[in-house]
């Protein structure tokens, strides 16, 4: 079984997968990602409104099999949003 | 690991921790006819479905009690070790409603129901006590909700080791702080409803914490406290009788 490295960012913590995990092929690995983007964000959210989970699969020899992006972009919808600063 | 005589002493030792126990019950115990059978990991001990007519008694090693999903999903309901009947309802309950399957190279004592009837017809206590055992159950598996249902992945693996350490303690199997018996991320992952990928995320942020040292999935905790309060761990939920040694200077005892 071919090893796939899968790198993941949480918008805190962006780790670099040096152990690899064994997987049957590219369509399970990109499950085995896909798998830690809302796992990634149940942890984080709700800290901060602006949040990018991140997860990217690599071969061994460091091609590209797939990548993902996870958005959190939220705002309070605020009466006083445009009072100056110092306020 | 050998095959050599075993006893039924894990299951008196185990019983005996709670409530003391009279020699005639302990005599009783360990007359207890039963086949030892050495079990290699993968093996399912009893299926969802079955009627099974005896029990096994852990006398070393690890299993799991789990049921697939229709997904095909595998969620693993607790971790069992020496000392634990994992089917032990099958004693009350006809149908297995789950499976046990073996974790690590195991060695059993199947029990057939009868013989534990007629024990529990002669030693009414020793029925109290085993009931006592799936009542306890029940609090691990209320815990596991609790982990799934509403706390961080951080906080479930924390959790899940601390509960290990105790158990493993209680035993007088802790060496060192090392958990002796290897678990992987899979199983981690599978029991507290998170992603493999997420889990070795979870175990790298623990060692990069300093609470735990792991290689090849032997962990061993380095700060228990830490690990504790990480892990919202309160020992109350496994009912022990008298708090295990390595609680000391962690606050709860």
């Amino acid at each position: 079984m071919p090893t796939y490295y899968i790198d993941t960012d949480d918008g805190d913590l962006f780790l670099v997968d040096d152990e690899g995990i064994e997987l049957p092929g590219d369509a399970d690995a990109r499950l085995a990602a896909l798998r830690a983007l809302p796992d990634m964000a149940r942890d984080r959210i709700p800290d901060g409104d602006k949040r990018t989970f991140t997860v990217r699969v690599t071969r061994s020899d460091r091609t590209l099999v797939y990548s993902a992006v996870l958005r959190l972009e939220g705002s309070m919808a605020s009466a006083t949003a445009d009072q100056p600063a110092g306020l | 690991m050998t095959s050599s005589k075993r006893d039924l002493s894990p299951l008196v030792r185990k019983l005996g921790s709670e409530t003391p126990l009279s020699e005639e019950e302990v005599a009783a115990l360990m007359d207890l006819s039963s086949i030892v059978r050495e079990v290699s990991p993968g093996e399912i001990i009893v299926h969802e479905g079955d009627e099974p007519s005896q029990a096994c008694l852990i006398l070393d090693g690890l299993l799991c009690r789990y049921k697939i999903t229709g997904q095909g999903a595998r969620q693993i309901h607790s971790f069992h070790i020496a000392g634990d009947i994992p089917d032990l309802q099958s004693l009350l309950l006809a149908h297995m409603d789950h499976s046990i399957s073996v974790l690590r190279p195991s060695v059993l004592a199947i029990i057939p129901h009868h013989g534990l009837h007629q024990l529990i017809a002669a030693h009414p206590d020793v029925g109290r006590m085993l009931w006592r055992e799936t009542l306890v159950d029940g609090s691990i598996f209320r815990e596991w909700l609790s982990n799934v249902g509403h706390r961080s992945a951080l906080s479930r693996i924390a959790h899940v080791i601390c509960e290990l350490v105790i158990r493993f303690d209680v035993l007088g199997l802790l060496r060192d702080m090392t958990l002796p018996i290897r678990l992987t991320q899979s199983e981690i992952g599978d029991a507290q409803g998170l992603s493999l990928v997420h889990v070795n995320r979870v175990m790298k942020e623990l060692r990069e914490k300093h609470l735990i040292k792991s290689d090849g999935m032997h962990i061993q905790i380095l700060d228990l406290k830490g690990l504790m309060t990480i892990g919202d761990f309160d020992p109350a939920y496994l009912h022990l009788h008298t708090l295990p040694k390595v609680l000391c200077g962690t606050g709860t005892l």
